[in-house]
């Protein structure tokens, strides 16, 4: 009987959370980013940050390579800490896809969930740590009639820095001057 | 500790109050803007004074007796592309009967591109830059396309958000040529 006036209690304050509708009847269009494990990268060496995102349900958002230079492509802006260099970002390819709007015409686009590989290479003085990297997903998300002005989705992650490990080779004692048979 | 369940439930609906409360606080611009476009139909269209991509300035007012058919559009919306060849067909076939084709580009783009586009369209009718304030004096345009039909008058006679048929669109051109026809009569 307890669970009754915890789940209303629950659906009360996430109530505001349901996606909001704008303007006559229509969804705002949601880009979001999946929570960011921490990638642990070696200093002086590069390494991936993987980034999950996903579009709404309905929305669409152009690839990072649209077919029409009138087009927003989807773009990836990161800001580095001093010491830690930002490499290429790479793009999945876009789904050729026709819309109502144009069912003769076919859009290079995301939908669903997408992944982008950040590369991350600090520096090889870098001090041992976290260090947090910021920036943006611009994007412009349309649905099946209409389009919505671009948009910025913050974009933070952390890397944790490690020192290059030592491998220790072990000598074969046969092989040592010392051994004695 | 046993926890009254009344208490829970009070203090979850208080602190809804105050998330929706907080919410709206920090976007009443957004929802007063839909609110103004919802309440334009029936009313004069907002005026407003723009460049034209000729350079010209051009006001609202400056096609009153005319049946207005004002375009809010960019370059990066694909369903306004569609929209602009109809748009080009209907302003040549209702234009001797006094319809003017408005666009509005509400976009970041530079005016070269913009007047590119237009051209690549091959748009016959003015294209104007468009600024925030107009578009939040029109319910805010917070997606496109977004037309509005005026009558002769100067009244809102209807708007679309998102894109339509074309029979649609005829059909809308028709109505605001129709309205407002005793304006023009005693012009």
């Amino acid at each position: 009987m307890h669970a009754v006036p915890k789940l209303a209690a629950c659906l009360l304050i996430l109530a505001p959370l349901v996606p909001a509708q704008d303007g006559p009847g229509r969804k705002i269009p949601s880009v979001t980013l999946a929570p960011v494990p921490i990638t642990t990268i070696t200093r002086g060496k590069p390494g991936t940050v993987e980034l999950q995102f996903r579009v709404g349900s309905g929305f669409h958002i152009n690839s990072n390579t649209p077919k029409s230079e009138f087009l927003i492509p989807t773009a990836l802006k990161l800001n580095a800490p001093t010491d830690i260099v930002v490499g290429k970002t790479t793009y999945p390819p876009g789904v050729d896809r026709s819309f109502p709007f144009a069912p003769d015409e076919k859009l290079s686009v995301y939908g669903g969930d997408f992944t982008l590989g950040v590369i991350v290479r600090p520096l090889a003085h870098v001090v041992p740590g976290k260090y947090a990297l910021h920036g943006q997903l611009k994007y412009q998300a349309c649905d099946n009639a209409a389009c919505y002005p671009p948009k910025q989705l913050p974009v933070d992650f952390e890397v944790k820095v490690e020192k290059a490990k030592v491998v220790v080779h072990k000598k074969n004692p046969a092989q040592s001057p010392h051994a004695h048979n | 500790m046993k926890r009254d369940p009344v208490v829970i439930i009070l203090v979850a609906m208080v602190v809804t109050i105050m998330l929706v409360f907080g919410f709206h606080m920090v976007r009443p611009s957004a929802d007063q803007a839909a609110l103004a476009g919802a309440n334009l139909k029936g009313n004069m269209a907002p005026e407003f004074t723009l460049q034209s991509l000729d350079g010209k300035t051009v006001h609202l007012v400056d096609f009153r007796g005319k049946a207005v058919l004002l375009n809010f559009w960019a370059t990066w919306c694909e369903p306004c592309k569609i929209e602009m060849p109809w748009f080009v067909e209907l302003q040549k076939q209702y234009g001797p009967e006094g319809l003017q084709v408005v666009g509005i580009a509400m976009d970041d783009a530079s005016q070269e591109d913009i007047a590119k586009f237009a051209s690549n369209m091959g748009v016959n009718y003015p294209i104007l830059i468009g600024k925030e304030a107009v578009g939040d004096a029109y319910g805010g345009v917070q997606f496109l396309p977004a037309t509005f039909y005026i009558g002769r008058d100067g009244k809102v006679v209807d708007k679309v958000f998102g894109l339509k048929g074309r029979g649609e669109i005829e059909e809308n051109i028709k109505k605001a040529l129709a309205e407002g026809q005793a304006v023009q009569a005693r012009r």
